[in-house]
């Protein structure tokens, strides 16, 4: 079997970093390039760092020269906070587009496709069914620009698999992912100190360890998993419930009715950053089911939901600390100073010991 | 004297009497080997009080016979032994001090507490924190004083003016949401993945009782019908505004002995409204999905719908009892497709808890509701034109049709869902016929 060369969007954030530490253990990948337009924000042994935006056909060139077999696109921005609506826009959509017909053509070596999307797709409305699962469609179409994107974003990836028959195309829809590395909106929300939520309303949630995240992402990325995925935490959370473990005070501030008025006070004065989508979660809640993922995709994530918060609650309190640790043993001083005194030679680094 | 009496476990003195003074006594209980470690301080105070005034009598010569005691007790084993002598010093001293006169009996105690006032406090008694203990005691305080209160106006009026089956129902509301609350404070959340919590179901269960024993008296008959174990989906007629025929339908269940909460599907309109909306969920509704109908009944949950959805409920007075359109028959489906059978169910009584006279239609489309009506007290007496009427009720469950006997292609075929759906509706019609026939009269019986 050749061994894997993999290219990775997004490197420089969390999700393609941690990716390819994963795939940089694994001696079946035998090339990992991460693409992005700002460095990766850690130290990384063997990957190359090749500086370029996927908004850019020289993606296309990058894929063919090098070879590359698998493609993993981390790079969609789930968190509109981030950026403005525009940026995201032309990051998620654009981006993906002009990766995707990088990949495309009867010449392409990819076989590979894995992108990282959202349950976001789902939306959250009253008459929502209680689990979704991955052939449900949402009744109404999505209001704000953001979950338009994604949902334009998953249906450019169909339209590819119809096309490149060839090639093994993975989708996976991420449940709102917790983890003391991470940031997110619930992260965000959770470490205020009183939590606000929408009032007469205790919706259904679901969370996602940033771990099972990582593992099944790299498991998308070394195996082969055909189809779209639910991915998320066994088990539901009330918001009040997970507001208790979290150890916060639950602030019913938001009005059922004009809601966004409120979050844009929040906003106005800094307290938080809540755009409408969100707030629509947090008022009617959105459940999906791991079945396919448990049965076609071999994987249970190893936190529920329930653990995930839990975890959460446990790491937010040393949240500093952890920080300061490194968690990655990769020594890029040291490997300096062998290759200046030439006790190895600088192209050998696969025999690196890599965590 | 009362607590000194009631001595429960004292042990023996170790040293008691041989003529000492009680204080000289007192002072070897407390730093004697055994009292050392030996549990609570009140405890040790009782006995060393109990020591104390067996040595006062002694001393007073109003005898106190240990010695006796144990040649009373020949056969008790080692390790009770000490118990019993206990027991037996605890019921002497009694004796003892009862032979006395009032005054001797005074000198006495007034001699050993005098003795006890100079053993030091050691370990204190852990203070419950008064919010807790008022939290902990006020139900049942309440209770003592409102059963008193019910006696003492039945002995006066003669007749059961507090019905005491009913406060107890309502006390236990209280009682069950502050164990649930003291449950989450401890991390304790039964949900299941729909947000079902049975705790909280079974909150409200004592009210909901209530109300169907007294309130609306409703008779319930072919209970047996319903499966004891596995999936069943219970078919019924809708009315009456508001949706209390689910409750009471659940509620029949749980009278005769089955202990299944049914899980109603409801409109999805009921979870964008405040409250409602994770009330419902909580206590098991969830909404009319085919998802969510198969899911459940093939985990062989007990799932009740109300094909006629808001159209039943919205129905006028005039209309009473003419059962609507059954959806397109989306429940048989589901039936067919979970291999459960289907249970018919008619409700007579829910359409006059609310006589609706007329629908507002602009006024219930300004307030986002699905019909605004106008009954004899709403919306004239405010909120008090939310209380029901008294109807009189009866719920009837027919016999199962057999829809988990039909091949699960079928569900696929419409003129077998179709037919099914008819058959279905023309059982809870009859039913609902025959039991009107059978009521005396709408608010009677």
């Amino acid at each position: 079997v050749a061994r894997q060369r993999v290219l990775i969007t997004g490197i420089s954030r969390f999700w393609g970093c941690e990716l390819a530490m994963r795939l940089e253990a694994d001696p079946s990948v035998e090339q990992i390039v991460g693409v992005d337009v700002r460095e990766p924000s850690r130290d990384l042994a063997r990957t190359d760092f090749v500086r370029a935006d996927i908004r850019h056909s020289l993606i296309g060139k990058l894929v063919r020269s090098l070879g590359i077999d698998t493609v993993v696109h981390t790079n969609l921005i789930v968190d509109p906070r981030r950026t403005t609506p525009r940026v995201a826009h032309e990051t998620n959509v654009i981006g993906t587009m002009n990766l995707l017909a990088a990949c495309s053509g009867a010449d392409s070596p990819v076989r590979k496709l894995v992108v990282k999307s959202s349950t976001a797709i789902y939306g959250a409305e009253p008459d929502d069914p209680s689990f979704w699962t991955e052939d449900m469609k949402r009744r109404t179409p999505p209001r704000d620009a953001f979950s338009r994107d994604i949902v334009e974003v998953e249906s450019y990836v169909r339209d590819f698999s119809l096309r490149q028959r060839d090639c093994t195309v993975t989708t996976l829809r991420f449940s709102n992912v917790l983890g003391p590395m991470l940031t997110t909106p619930f992260q965000a929300l959770f470490t205020l100190p009183a939590v606000p939520s929408v009032l007469g309303f205790d919706p259904r949630l679901q969370f996602l360890h940033e771990e099972d995240a990582i593992e099944v992402l790299y498991r998308a990325s070394v195996e082969d998993h055909p189809g779209v995925f639910n991915v998320t935490g066994p088990g539901i959370v009330i918001l009040s419930q997970a507001i208790k473990l979290m150890g916060k005070l639950n602030a019913p501030v938001i009005p059922p009715y004009g809601g966004a008025i409120a979050t844009a006070v929040l906003r106005r004065f800094g307290v938080l950053d809540w755009p409408s989508h969100l707030l629509q979660l947090i008022q009617y809640g959105r459940v999906v089911d791991i079945a396919k993922l448990r049965d076609e995709f071999g994987y249970t994530p190893r936190y529920s939901s329930r653990e995930t918060v839990e975890d959460f609650a446990a790491k937010s309190r040393v949240r500093g600390l952890l920080q300061e640790q490194n968690r990655y043993t990769y020594e890029k001083d040291l490997e300096e100073f062998l290759q200046r005194k030439g006790a190895r030679r600088s192209t050998d680094v696969e025999s690196v010991p890599v965590p | 004297v009362t607590s000194f009496t009631e001595l429960p476990e004292a042990q023996p003195a170790p040293h008691a009497g041989n003529g000492r003074g009680a204080a000289q006594v007192v002072d070897e209980v407390v730093s004697g080997p055994r009292a050392r470690g030996a549990g609570a301080d009140l405890r040790r105070r009782l006995r060393a009080l109990q020591a104390a005034t067996e040595s006062e009598l002694r001393r007073r010569g109003a005898v106190a016979l240990p010695e006796q005691t144990r040649r009373r007790l020949p056969r008790i084993p080692a390790n009770l032994r000490g118990v019993a002598e206990a027991r037996e010093r605890t019921r002497a001293v009694r004796n003892a001090l009862s032979g006395l006169s009032d005054v001797q009996q005074g000198d006495a105690l007034r001699g050993a507490l005098s003795a006890l006032g100079r053993i030091p406090r050691a370990a204190r008694i852990p203070r419950v924190p008064d919010r807790e203990r008022l939290q902990q005691e006020l139900p049942m305080q309440l209770m003592g004083a409102l059963g008193q209160l019910a006696i003492t106006l039945r002995n006066l009026t003669g007749r059961d003016v507090i019905d005491l089956e009913s406060l107890q129902d309502l006390m236990s509301i209280g009682f069950r949401a502050m164990e649930l609350r003291s449950k989450h404070r401890r991390g304790e959340w039964n949900f299941d993945d729909y947000g079902f919590e049975t705790d909280y179901a079974d909150v409200w269960v004592p009210l909901a009782r209530m109300v169907y024993r007294r309130y609306w008296r409703v008779e319930a008959n072919g209970v047996r019908n319903v499966p004891r174990r596995g999936g069943a989906l219970l078919v019924s007629n809708h009315a009456g505004v508001l949706p209390f025929d689910g409750v009471m339908i659940e509620i029949a269940i749980l009278e005769h002995g089955l202990d299944r909460h049914g899980r109603a599907l409801i409109a999805d309109w009921f979870f964008g409204m405040p409250m409602l909306s994770w009330f419902l969920r909580r206590t098991g509704q969830t909404l009319g999905h085919p998802g969510d109908t198969h899911r459940l009944l093939s985990s062989g949950e007990l799932v009740l719908v109300f094909p006629e959805g808001i159209k039943g409920t919205g129905k006028l007075w005039r209309e009473r009892y003419r059962l609507r359109r059954f959806g397109r028959g989306g429940f048989v489906e589901s039936a067919i497709r979970a291999q459960v059978p289907i249970v018919p169910v008619s409700v007579v009584g829910s359409e006059e808890i609310y006589p609706m006279f007329t629908d507002v239609r602009p006024l219930a489309r300004l307030t986002g509701f699905p019909y605004f009506p106008l009954t004899p007290t709403w919306p004239w007496l405010g909120p008090l034109g939310l209380i029901p009427l008294p109807s009189k009720w009866r719920i009837e469950f027919h016999p199962p049709i057999r829809t988990d006997e039909l091949p699960p292609e079928s569900a696929d075929d419409p003129s077998v869902v179709m037919r099914v759906a008819d058959e279905v509706r023309d059982v809870i019609q009859e039913g609902v016929v025959r039991n009107l026939m059978q009521r005396r009269g709408a608010f009677r019986g």
